[in-house]
């Protein structure tokens, strides 16, 4: 692209004024209205990530008290019913309101900054993403307080244990509506970082130039726009069944029950490599800063997870390898399944290449990141366990899965998010975490998680079947069963210090300047905590580790970013896009429908058809006005230091 | 015969509390809930490393072939792990502020080289990989002729099976329920059928796990190399009480198993009437009330030498009596629980949707699996289905739905008389 | 790609200047209707799955089917994608008049598309006593014709919306990438048409 030609385009300022049709142009930038119509991504960032972790720490209590009752034979702290509410809902909460909204934090966070972008392409979709996964949150958790009961068929909901002759209770339709609005959640924010990262790079940031985690973010997201559709209409289908009478799933008219694994795993298994590549991107940025020299092999790495992504929608059904496939598309399955060790094992070869040869600082973050290695690696050696069929025979659904998947999950996604958080703390807050907090955090909650999960191998190969809420003396399941819930309980502790100490540090922590860490992409070039417009000057990019380049050619850096100051100065300003209550207010509609038609009973004299239509209306309401309101913004001039020298919403 | 024992436990305990201040702490904590430290043997019950018959073997050697294969490359990529982040660690704060390191992007044969080389250990995965699968998936052509058929049907939450070759006069097949008695040194090609939900048939020392999925026919085989007395447990969640779906699979040798199948196709046992009118007055036995939900409902002295304690089972109890039992016939018709269950002989109102209870009496367990079958257990079962097994269909169609109560006489009439369905 | 050296500011609200020349929202349909793409591919798998497995009792589609009623209105359907190239071609051009015809005709169209829809459900439950409870067929038929009817009906919403919205002044060449948006959209639910045209009906008759 050559942008000189395309100024006169760009010189049509000013831009008309606020529009006669507009209703409400909100400008807060304090309390609670600002956060409810912001579009910054950063702030987006930062409220995903509290409400992740918000949730993590629910799903983390419902797996204490899974290990409370398991901890001994014939124990009795849960009934059965409620043992089964906490393993579907501490299996949904982790994996759609814990771990993916805690990556969406990061991609929303740090990749616009690591890119080089003032905001993502759609800052109100944005919004509209976020709000529309704290209204699935509510509709899924609302069982919790409402007679139907939270959802307890399973995270994977298998047809027909979810239809209405099974589970007659509403708790499935929280499960059902739930689902819907974080997949619509997802697609819509996964869209708006593919059109991001493809069209909102700096100048010179080629695609092969991308920090590594931007490109787990790109290819998260095609993996999510892919795949969700899938458990969409799954779902649309179960939703059918159970409010109208379809036969989707209807046994005793024809309907197949195997299809609903086929869809639930077509999405499931890519859903997998959801949770799990953003935490390589994440270890892929922060390996390198640490041992002070570039990835090994960042276009093989990069390639591999790609690769992973694509090969990830060939092997859904190893998941189904007991459901009778027949031998042929069993060993098809297994084969491609193997195939994707080699892509997963390249980058385990890269990162300790990485390692060779660099000085590596013990930092927190670090730690996080070289315990993801080591956890990873075995997590994916069970893995390639399960690929082998026969074998999987045995152990699917039994602990030895349960064992491999918090290998790839805690292990894994968690470590690395935990190590990200470390890592970006002072960029987002300004403030570092204690070395020694940090490093004591660390070793609780990996020794924690050994002593829980470890154990879990020999339960599974001993037989100990998944999803049960109590097992008998006499099966050898004793010792392995205490031993992983006395781990679990430290892993519980470790987390309790971890976020003490995050929580300690976001109001007392040691401040610290730019760049604490000697960064080496592009986030690390401006100030912490970021200025709303991210650079003042957009970046131009001549190398790969970008900043690392800038570093190292300060004076060259200096004088381009003068001249481009001045030129955009000349044509306006920083461009800034106007916050907005309509994707709230849309978000607001959805849920409204989705509580509507999951928590109501039209039989029972309950208005659930005139609510149902209310929120849809609203819905609509919402999003007209917000195509009404256009996406216009206003402009920001800076001073030499960065301050901003006119009150940006005078212009208009 | 070879059965899984459970091994002395006290010695091992005492030789491995010795390995370690970590484990003494451990074994410290542990001793409070009465743990023992051989759960690293895997040889429990339902261990899939003790396996008892080729289907299991196989999938086991498959494990193995995973587990050495993976072991070679963790061991060596954890030893370059390590070395890496011993040797180039930072140790002072000089270190951390000398000139950064030569800023290497990699190195493309090391690379290549490393994929070839994980390409070339999964091949050696596949191949035993792909044979284990054909093997697996359905009896080998030279014993199809000798194969025996049996059709299981998962409900929720209990196991019905078929005897397609064994039919009864006016009746059809032979149906048992919750515990399959095989010829042992037999192929047995299992049918699978789910009949509400979706279930998994699994006896882990035999073979692997395939799913009962409604509208579908699945199938697997397995064989048990010697006679003996096997656990198994539905391995789909199922529903509430999916973790109390039990089973049992009985291995006999061929002449008992026979005898076996003649004894079960017979109508359901009368008891006699016995001369003298003392020993014919019904004698209530008073059973415990105070069971814990979740309690323990089997005898550790069971397990000790299951498959001998299954056969004791076959034969009629010494102090039956008769006047109990013909009280306890009646109760069956007046609480109405004829209306679902089956005794051939007895009732014939039952459906197939519930348990045939024709030779109850010489089942070792009750509630599919869950409980032993003794007096005590199934007095408990009785009085409360739900307290014992969440939701079941006797609670929930049976006493709910009828309004039965049942006074602790009639219990122990019930028990009497369903003990002795031999 | 970007030139590595540009020396004119970048402003990320003027589509035009982005890293592919693509404008965002262009990407940002062309993206959607992949995802869209998944949606249409799984409800159109799970029809031909049951259609391949019919359970016992299921009725035969080509006594319920009116091939003549839905030839005719896939015709319709595919003028109205003309009709739409012509609305973006006019609308390119700066020419408000000839996009207002264009954008109406093609949701006339539309809804004709749509009218014939809902007579052929009427007809299908009233006549042929096919509705959505009663059999599979008719489960797998109604939810995937009926989802597509839905985006035709966002569509024609869409258009109008846009047909009422040129009038207020706003809509000149800049916007031209609105109407180019919703034309892709459009597009690709006649194609999808096509598709479900093709494997539900015209298969059956083979």
């Amino acid at each position: 692209m050559d942008a000189t030609v395309k100024t006169h385009l760009i010189a049509q300022e000013p831009k008309a004024p606020a529009k006669p049709l507009v209703l409400w142009r909100p400008t807060a930038t304090t309390g609670l209205i600002s956060w409810l119509t912001t579009v910054d991504h950063k702030r987006i960032g930062f409220l995903y990530g509290v409400f992740a972790l918000f949730f993590f720490l629910v799903g983390g209590v419902e797996a204490l008290l899974i290990r409370a009752q398991l901890m001994f034979p014939n124990n009795n702290v849960l009934t059965a019913q409620q043992y089964n509410t906490m393993f579907t809902m501490h299996g949904t909460t982790m994996i759609f309101l814990a771990v993916m909204p805690l990556s969406s934090a990061f991609f929303n966070f740090i990749m616009p900054l690591q890119i080089g972008a003032r905001d993502v392409a759609f800052p109100r979709l944005n919004a509209f993403s976020l709000w529309t996964f704290v209204a699935g949150a509510i509709v899924i958790n609302i069982g919790w307080f409402h007679p139907g009961g939270a959802p307890d068929g399973g995270w994977f909901g298998y047809a027909p244990l979810t239809s209405k002759q099974f589970i007659p209770r509403h708790s499935i339709d929280f499960w059902v509506m739930g689902l819907q609005l974080l997949g619509v959640a997802s697609i819509a924010a996964a869209l708006n970082f593919i059109v991001t990262i493809i069209n909102m790079r700096a100048p010179g940031m080629t695609m092969m130039r991308l920090p590594v985690f931007t490109w787990m973010t790109l290819i998260t997201s095609f993996l999510i726009i892919l795949s969700f559709p899938a458990i969409t209409i799954a779902l649309v289908e179960l939703m059918m069944d159970r409010q109208f009478g379809t036969n989707f799933f209807e046994v005793s008219n024809g309907g197949m029950p195997i299809l609903w694994q086929h869809l639930f795993w077509v999405f499931g298994h890519p859903e997998v490599y959801i949770l799990i590549l953003p935490a390589m991107g994440i270890v892929s940025e922060i390996l390198p800063t640490f041992s002070r020299k570039p990835l090994f092999g960042y276009p093989i790495v990069v390639f591999s997870g790609a690769c992973i992504g694509f090969l990830g929608f060939a092997v859904w059904s190893h998941h189904m390898f007991t459901t009778g496939m027949g031998t042929v598309a069993t060993a098809a399955f297994a084969l491609a399944t193997m195939a994707i060790a080699v892509p997963t094992g390249v980058k385990i070869f890269n990162w300790i290449g990485t390692l060779w040869g660099g000085h590596l600082r013990m930092r927190t973050p670090m730690m996080f990141a070289l315990g993801f290695v080591w956890m990873f690696m075995i997590g994916g050696f069970s893995g390639v366990m399960h690929a082998a069929a026969p074998a999987d025979s045995q152990q699917q659904d039994s602990y030895f899965v349960i064992a491999h998947f918090h290998y790839v999950l805690i292990g894994g996604s968690l470590f690395a998010l935990l190590a990200g958080i470390h890592y970006w703390f002072p960029l987002m807050f300004g403030r570092k975490v204690s070395e020694f907090w940090g490093k004591l955090s660390f070793w609780v909650i990996f020794i924690g998680f050994n002593v829980t999960f470890f154990p879990m191998h020999f339960l599974g190969l001993n037989g100990m079947p998944r999803r049960t809420f109590t097992y008998d003396g006499n099966m050898g399941w004793n010792t392995p069963n205490f031993i992983a819930s006395i781990g679990a309980f430290t892993l519980g502790i470790g987390i309790a210090i971890y976020f003490a100490v995050m929580i300690y540090t976001y109001f007392k922590g040691e401040k610290v300047g730019r760049d604490p860490w000697d960064g080496r992409t592009l986030e690390w070039s401006i100030s912490s905590p970021p200025p709303a417009y991210n650079f003042a000057v957009t970046p131009t990019v001549h190398a790969r580790d970008a900043f690392w380049y800038e570093k190292h050619h300060k004076e060259e850096i200096a004088k381009e970013n003068a001249e481009h100051a001045k030129a955009e100065r000349e044509h306006g300003g920083i461009h800034m896009p106007h916050q907005s209550i309509y994707p709230f207010i849309a978000s607001v509609g959805m849920l409204i429908g989705a509580l509507a038609s999951s928590a109501l009973d039209s039989n029972a004299g309950q208005h659930k058809l005139a609510f149902a239509i209310t929120g849809g209306v609203i819905m609509l309401v919402g999003i007209f006005l917000w195509s009404l309101e256009g996406a216009d913004g206003y402009h920001l001039h800076l001073d030499k230091d960065g301050k901003i020298v006119e009150d940006p919403h005078a212009k208009h | 015969m070879r059965l899984f024992s459970l091994p002395p436990r006290s010695a091992r305990r005492a030789s491995f509390g010795l390995a370690g201040r970590f484990a003494l702490v451990v074994s410290a904590l542990s001793l409070l809930s009465g743990c023992d430290f051989n759960f690293w043997r895997m040889d429990g019950p339902q261990s899939t490393i003790d396996v008892a018959g080729p289907v299991a073997h196989s999938q086991l050697q498959v494990f193995y072939t995973t587990v050495w294969v993976t072991l070679t490359i963790f061991v060596l990529v954890a030893a370059v792990l390590t070395y890496a982040t011993f040797k180039f660690r930072a140790r002072s704060d000089a270190d951390e502020h000398a000139e950064p390191p030569e800023q290497s992007h990699g190195n493309p044969l090391v690379e290549l080289g490393l994929i070839g080389a994980s390409v070339l250990a999964l091949v050696i995965i596949a191949v035993p990989t792909l044979r284990g699968i054909w093997f697996t998936y359905d009896v080998p052509e030279a014993e199809k002729e000798n194969a025996y058929h049996v059709t299981a049907q998962g409900y929720q939450w209990w196991f019905r099976f078929e005897y397609n070759n064994e039919q009864i006069e006016n009746v059809g097949q032979l149906t048992t329920s919750n515990e399959l008695v095989i010829p042992a040194g037999r192929p047995v090609r299992i049918d699978l059928r789910g009949m509400d939900v979706i279930h998994s048939f699994w006896v882990p020392r035999l073979a692997g796990k395939v799913d009962m999925i409604p509208n579908r026919a699945n199938h697997l085989w397995l064989k048990a190399d010697e006679p003996g007395y096997f656990w198994g447990q539905c391995a789909e969640y199922c529903g509430d009480s999916h973790a109390v779906m039990r089973f049992r699979v009985i291995a006999l040798a061929p002449r008992e198993f026979n005898e076996w199948l003649e004894q079960q196709t017979s109508a359901a046992r009368a008891v006699q009437a016995v001369a003298g009118a003392e020993q014919t007055k019904a004698q209530f036995a008073s059973y415990r009330t105070d069971w814990k939900r979740n309690e323990a409902g089997y005898d550790p002295n069971f397990d000790l030498n299951p498959l001998e304690n299954w056969k004791q089972k076959q034969f009629p109890e010494k102090n039956e009596n008769p006047a109990l039992v013909a009280k306890g016939r009646e109760l069956f018709q007046a609480k109405t629980c004829f209306s679902c269950h089956v005794v051939r002989g007895h009732f014939v109102g039952g459906s197939a949707a519930y348990p045939d209870l024709t030779h109850f009496g010489s089942r070792t367990t009750v509630g599919a699996g869950l409980l032993e079958n003794n007096s005590e257990q199934l007095a408990r079962w009785l009085r409360h289905p739900n307290e014992v097994k969440p939701g079941n269909k006797m609670w929930t169609e049976g006493y709910q739905k009828n309004n039965i109560h049942l006074t602790e006489d009639d219990i122990g009439a019930l028990v009497a008389y369903l003990e002795s369905l031999k | 790609m970007s030139s590595p050296a540009v020396s004119g500011p970048i402003d990320h609200h003027q589509d035009v200047t982005t890293s592919t020349g693509i404008p965002n929202k262009k990407l940002l349909m062309w993206a959607f209707l992949a995802s869209d793409c998944m949606f249409f591919g799984t409800l159109i798998s799970t029809h031909l799955v049951y259609r391949l497995y019919p359970p016992a009792g299921n009725p035969n589609p080509t006594e319920i089917f009116d091939i003549a009623l839905t030839s005719f209105s896939t015709f319709i359907l595919l003028m109205s994608s003309l009709m739409m190239a012509l609305a973006v071609n006019a609308i390119q051009k700066g020419n408000l008049r000839s996009m207002r015809f264009s954008l109406l005709t093609t949701a006339f169209f539309g809804a004709i598309f749509l009218g014939c829809q809902v007579y052929e459900f009427w007809h299908f439950v009233v006549e042929k006593k096919m509705t959505i409870t009663n059999s599979i067929l008719g489960t797998t038929f109604f939810t995937l014709t009926g989802t597509h009817g839905l985006h035709v009906l966002i569509g024609v919403v869409w258009l109008m919306s846009m047909y009422f919205y040129s009038f207020s002044g706003r809509v000149g060449r800049k916007e031209a990438i609105d109407v180019e948006t919703m034309g892709l959209y459009w597009h690709f639910v006649d194609i999808v048409w096509i598709v479900i045209f093709t494997a539900v009906y015209l298969l059956e008759y083979l």
